[in-house]
């Protein structure tokens, strides 16, 4: 399963070269945006400029390295029966979906490294103020992002159709990851939402420990652990009332 | 002139039977408007956050910004309402159903553009007025008929710089030229560079959306006359430079219909 997405992942290489060349705008404008806003201000909130672009580049490299498949896949498959052939697999659905998730993400991984020296460039990077941090929040950020990508997918076993769906998560998503504006700038009422969401792991909060603006990292260790179990029991749930009503269509 | 009228008439019968397909599906054309506003509200969310914290961008205030961004997203809607469904043609001519489109007496291009409706278009254009007219009172500008007018001129104007682009990119499709990704490229340059101010990429990027890929005319320039940021009188032409693009856009897609050879069915 692993090495389908893996190959699915290199397959597609027009789309990643296409994803690569926003993901160098998108960086670009951020420093332009940023960089125009803070003009002579040493810091804003904590950050020093240079550490926010920092952040901003890393969590928007993030954000590609977390953006999954899997989620169109199952939905692709749900709707054309094909679903089945998986369900008849010996190795346990959910598991299978996981393993083709990690797969396509290494491949895209593997295709980003000679485009990260150029996002690096368009944005900007420090030197890392807490490498092992940043990689253990990351990994288990990582492991998160997959939980709810397959969350999402089960949805589409009762609705058989997640594409609005499916997007309006991409969009709250990476919004409340904090790719665009680090969630210390998030005022009010929008900051206590994403302080309580998931998403941050995806992106602010592995990016933020980095460039040493976050130092607690065991804390967020534990709470980041705290998300993985309790969405791994919803899944496990989620699942077990999900494949009682599988319909393969046209079969 | 009674041809242009006929294209006209026949176009609009076809937008109406899209019209009617698409409503067949209500719940997914409402999700479809939906998912279109609420992907440029989180576009504009991301601006509200930073103007919560600092006062101005490149001296222009919260207001400011979102005059210019709702006047881009409204120039970008009307620009691919109609031509949304061009998109296809790709698919259309590597499937031989181009080759229809040639033997009906109407512009195959007509045809093309009543094809499929935009939905997801409406979404941008809900967002984009919306925004145009909250900011429009908000922003501190003395409103006439006569700045009324050029607003809706640049609007039409800008609608046709990006519909130019667009249809060129398009037009190579005709000769089995892919430019799919190219053209979800100019897309994103022209919403992600068209909306802030030019005066914060400064030099060659400046330049480069100037004189290259004029994406300052879509709506930076005229936003900068309506709010009297501009004083080169020049920049009251701005909305008039869709003209010429157009007609050159729409040569090039005729040169590329007289080398269309057929997927061959």
């Amino acid at each position: 399963m692993t090495r389908i997405g893996f190959r699915l992942a290199l397959a597609y290489r027009g789309n990643i070269v296409m994803t690569c060349v926003a993901l160098v705008a998108q960086v670009f404008l951020l420093r332009m945006i940023w960089t125009a806003v803070y003009g002579s201000r040493p810091a804003a909130a904590g950050l020093t400029l240079d550490a926010l672009l920092a952040c901003l580049t890393l969590a928007n490299l993030q954000g590609f390295a977390t953006h999954m498949l899997v989620t169109r896949i199952v939905h692709q498959r749900v709707r054309t029966g094909t679903v089945f052939f998986d369900l008849a697999r010996p190795a346990g659905y959910l598991r299978q979906m996981a393993a083709f998730q990690a797969g396509n993400t290494l491949g895209g991984l593997l295709l980003l490294t000679p485009v990260v020296p150029v996002v690096l460039l368009a944005g900007s990077i420090t030197a890392p103020v807490n490498p092992a941090g940043y990689v253990i929040t990351l990994v288990l950020g990582y492991v998160i992002a997959v939980q709810l990508a397959l969350l999402i997918s089960l949805i589409a076993f009762w609705t058989l159709e997640i594409g609005a769906v499916s997007l309006l998560y991409r969009l709250v998503s990476q919004f409340f990851a904090g790719t665009m504006v680090p969630l210390a700038f998030f005022p009010g009422f929008l900051g206590s939402l994403a302080e309580v969401l998931p998403f941050k792991y995806l992106g602010y909060v592995p990016a933020a420990i980095y460039v040493g603006h976050i130092s607690d990292v065991s804390g967020a260790v534990v709470v980041e652990a705290a998300w993985i179990a309790g969405l791994w029991a919803l899944l496990t749930l989620v699942w077990s009332r999900a494949h009682r009503r599988v319909v393969i269509q046209g079969g | 002139m009674a041809e242009v009228l006929r294209a006209l008439r026949l176009y609009v019968l076809l937008q109406r039977a899209s019209a009617r397909a698409a409503l067949q599906y209500r719940a997914n054309t409402v999700i479809g408007i939906l998912s279109g506003a609420v992907w440029q509200g989180t576009g504009f969310a991301f601006i509200w956050v930073i103007m919560h914290t600092f006062p101005s961008l490149a001296g222009w205030g919260l207001a400011e910004i979102a005059f210019l961004y709702g006047l881009r997203l409204t120039a970008h809607a009307l620009a691919m309402i109609p031509l949304m469904s061009v998109n296809d043609i790709h698919w259309l001519v590597l499937n031989g159903e181009f080759d229809r489109f040639l033997l009906r007496p109407l512009n195959p291009l007509v045809q093309l553009m009543g094809n499929r409706m935009g939905i997801a278009q409406f979404g941008d254009l809900l967002a984009g007025v919306a925004l145009l007219a909250v900011a429009g009172r908000s922003a501190h500008v003395q409103w006439n008929g006569w700045l009324v007018a050029f607003c809706a001129a640049a609007i039409v104007g800008g609608a046709l710089i990006e519909a130019a682009f667009f249809l060129a990119l398009c037009s190579l499709s005709l000769r089995l030229i892919d430019t799919f990704a190219l053209r979800v490229f100019v897309d994103d340059v022209f919403s992600k560079f068209g909306s802030y101010p030019m005066k914060i990429f400064g030099g060659a990027v400046e330049w480069l959306f100037t004189f290259v890929l004029p994406v300052a005319f879509v709506a930076y320039v005229p936003a900068s006359v309506v709010l009297g940021k501009l004083g080169d009188p020049l920049a009251v032409a701005a909305p008039l430079l869709g003209v010429p693009l157009i007609v050159l856009a729409y040569l090039f897609w005729r040169r590329n219909l007289d080398h269309y050879q057929s997927a061959g069915h």
